[in-house]
């Protein structure tokens, strides 16, 4: 349809006005990244959107919370990703219509799969990671490519700043190429407490800020957990008052909403 | 409907061969908008303590010809939004016809119910993403104005021939993008609720002017549309004064040949 | 005034007067024809038993396939016109394979029973958009036995498209006698062991012939855990020799 005629091996200058072939997909920038804890996951993003070296706007989320238990990042080309959003929570409703619950993590991701695959020839440019807790309360992350291949990892950063929080996360979060002393044994991955994993999601994106052009505004961390109210005695990551760190209820997604299973923390991050 | 190479006119409506284009199945090249042909430069825009504020020049280009000096870029769509557009305008054309159908079927409902800035956006929005799927789009980037009839809350947000969307305080397109878009940024940025009606028009203007001094395909011939909570107006095409003083010292404006 | 019922008979998708679709009343006396079927819900599993009806003593009676797995939890018998259930079948089993390809969980005992329901009422006239329809009702009705996150399940579907979930049920031609005698013998606490001997007590006292191994079939849903952590279940049709060790002990 477009490009070379079938024939016309050779490539003949002509004297008609070149025609450029329309490019669908932009790069819009940003980061996102999630991390996992025993009992809470954390999904973050920077808010700005840009094109090339142009700012678009300075927020612009790429994390949507789609129920209680679940959260997904987007990165990559942003009308892809606003697409994809809608057509995975219409099929998240049509689910909990037909099956009368809310559709657990696991068969999020592999939905999310099958609809990228489903794209494959055209693909949504989007690069994303689901968040949240499994069927048994723990804290979960997926991570997906672009055309569908996904795996459950502790932790995952991807977007713009990917090579360089992703070193950082493997060392601080999975405690790549640390080694035991008598003095100070290295402590097993996915059981950091929720306001250390906090503090090392901030730094990343403040790092990521000062080192990556595209990366900036502002951060929005959501957290997923066990909602306070749902346990006897609030133990855990629920324990935790995200509302003194300024965290305030996530909304939109499926509207069974508990209180405090969703929050999201926003944060300043430098402009230039 | 064939253009010859150099004409700049047909005997059919610009927006005709969209007709084709609405078809599912169309492998005919000639039928997509490949490039844009009549072109409109920069829209730009604004939010103030009332409402929002956007302005255009009035010129239509072809490649570098000034073809058409008194083109409309901004139009109204309802009592309540205002649409900016920068790019082709045969698809700018078929938008606004598309867009007239869209209230028009509104106002049939009798229902009430008016569309809110926001839906007319999301709107225009899926319309830009579903071309752009079909491998054959809008050639435009606009910019939505409004105020929400019911809340009387503020919108501005832009949508391009991909689909991508954006809201912020301070919108620009084409070559306001980096012309006018890091003025508008400071004079406006985190006093949107402070700025008067007569300072947001101020800005634009001086914005107007900076950009009719560098970019070659604008006009000093543009208009200034507002929407309040009291509703819209466009204003009539109007001029700012220019000075050219500097020109005389430099070699390349003034009358020197060498 | 009114046209006579036989006029009503026509139609598959025409109502009488009175509201009634006479063709699908007709598909649910199909079933009281079949041979009877019955099934049993229990907290260890759920059983279901099938009388094979065996006219000849030269047929072959592991060739006649009553019971029919569905996926690895789900299972269903079956009474009425058997070919058409076949179709049913299939339909459950494509719909079950969809759901586990694109979620990566077993499909629920309910929501198998919804897509097969969903099938039986797709007869009548075709309108244009729609794929080509079947001409009339199916004449066979399901018990749909399996173990999902909620438990074990029975589901009883006939060809009006409607599915009741059971403890007990009993389908087919000696569908009344058998449904009186599960009133007075179902238990809520019984062993899935007491629930197939039940079945096999009750299908005999049903049956023309002489129950053995070679004229009735069971098969049993028993719990297992899914790959994700959740209830779920096994299904499985008894082997001749464990059908006729219970059989013994009857």
């Amino acid at each position: 349809m477009l490009g070379l005629q079938p024939g016309s091996s050779t490539v003949v200058p002509t004297s008609a006005p070149v025609g450029h072939r329309f490019e669908p997909y932009d790069s819009n920038g940003g980061s996102i990244a999630a991390v996992c804890g025993k009992d809470f996951c954390i999904i973050a993003s920077d808010t700005r959107q840009s094109t090339g070296y142009s700012i678009q706007t300075r927020y612009k989320p790429k994390v949507f919370r789609l129920n209680d238990k679940a959260t997904l990042a987007t990165n990559g080309f942003a009308a892809d990703a606003e697409a994809m959003v809608s057509r995975i929570r219409q099929r998240l409703e049509w689910y909990r219509h037909s099956h009368g619950r809310s559709m657990p993590l696991h068969a999020i991701a592999r939905m999310i799969s099958t609809i990228l695959y489903g794209k494959r020839f055209f693909p949504y440019y989007v690069y994303n990671i689901l968040g949240g807790l499994d069927e048994e309360g723990k804290g979960a992350v997926y991570s997906f490519d672009p055309v569908g291949s996904y795996e459950r990892e502790f932790c995952r950063a991807a977007g713009a700043a990917q090579s360089l929080i992703q070193p950082f996360l493997d060392n601080q979060i999975m405690f790549k190429n640390q080694h035991s002393t008598p003095e100070h044994t290295v402590p097993k991955p996915g059981e950091m407490s929720l306001p250390d994993v906090l503090k090392i999601v901030m730094d990343s994106f403040t790092s990521a800020t000062e080192r990556h052009i595209e990366v900036g505004d502002g951060l929005e961390m959501f957290v997923v957990r066990t909602p306070p109210s749902a346990q006897g005695e609030a133990i855990g990551a629920a324990s935790v008052d995200l509302k003194a760190m300024g965290g305030v209820e996530a909304v939109g997604g499926e509207d069974e909403q508990e209180e405090g299973a969703v929050m999201v923390i926003r944060r300043e991050l430098k402009k230039d | 409907m064939n253009y010859l190479p150099g004409q700049t006119w047909s005997s059919q409506p610009a927006q005709h061969h969209h007709q084709f284009a609405s078809a599912s199945y169309n492998t005919d090249p000639s039928a997509h908008t490949s490039q844009p042909i009549v072109t409109g430069t920069s829209v730009i825009a604004i939010r103030f303590k009332d409402g929002v504020m956007m302005a255009t020049d009035t010129l239509a280009s072809y490649g570098s010809l000034a073809r058409f000096m008194d083109i409309k870029r901004i139009e109204k769509v309802g009592e309540n939004t205002i649409l900016g557009a920068s790019g082709d305008m045969s698809d700018w054309q078929y938008v606004q016809h598309t867009l007239d159908k869209l209230m028009l079927r509104e106002q049939n409902e009798n229902d009430g119910h008016i569309l809110s800035p926001s839906q007319i956006y999301a709107y225009l929005a899926r319309v830009m993403y579903n071309r752009r799927s079909k491998m054959d789009p809008i050639w435009n980037s606009f910019v939505l104005a409004g105020v929400d009839p019911k809340d009387g809350s503020p919108f501005l947000g832009y949508v391009d021939l991909l689909g991508t969307t954006y809201s912020a305080s301070t919108i620009a397109t084409g070559f306001g993008l980096h012309l006018a878009q890091p003025l508008l940024r400071k004079a406006v940025e985190g006093r949107e609720d402070q700025i008067e009606e007569e300072e947001a028009k101020r800005i634009l203007e001086e914005c107007m002017k900076v950009l009719f001094y560098r970019d070659a395909r604008s006009l000093n011939r543009f208009v200034i549309a507002t929407v309040t909570k009291e509703g819209s107006k466009i204003s009539e095409p109007y001029s700012v004064p220019t000075s050219w003083g500097f020109a005389e010292m430099l070699r390349g404006y003034g009358p020197q040949t060498q | 005034m009114f046209l006579t019922r036989s006029e009503y008979d026509r139609g598959v998708n025409t109502f009488s007067p009175e509201g009634r679709l006479f063709q699908v009343e007709y598909a649910l006396e199909a079933i009281k024809l079949g041979s009877t079927t019955v099934g049993i819900s229990t907290k260890e599993g759920v059983v279901l038993g099938v009388e094979k009806r065996v006219q000849s003593s030269l047929l072959e009676s592991s060739s006649i396939e009553k019971i029919m797995e569905i996926d690895r939890h789900l299972g269903a018998a079956m009474s009425g016109l058997t070919a058409d259930a076949r179709t049913m079948i299939e339909h459950a089993r494509v719909t079950s394979q969809n759901h586990a390809f694109t979620y990566d969980e077993e499909i629920k005992v309910e929501s198998a029973t919804q897509a097969v329901c969903d099938l039986a009422l797709r007869f009548g006239e075709s309108t244009e958009d729609d794929e080509a329809m079947m001409s009339r009702p199916f004449g066979v009705a399901l018990l749909i036995a399996g173990i999902d996150e909620k438990g074990p399940q029975l589901y009883h579907a006939d060809p009006s498209g409607t599915f009741v979930r059971y403890d007990a049920k009993a389908i087919g031609s000696g569908s009344e006698g058998a449904q009186g005698e599960l009133q007075d013998k179902y238990r809520k606490d019984m062993s899935l062991k007491e629930a197939s001997i039940l079945t096999l007590r009750v299908l005999k006292q049903v049956m023309e012939e002489k129950l053995d191994e070679n004229n009735v079939q069971l098969a049993t849903v028993v719990p297992r855990v899914a790959k994700d952590g959740r209830p779920s279940g096994q299904f499985a049709i008894m082997p001749v020799e464990e059908l006729k060790k219970v059989i013994e002990e009857m």
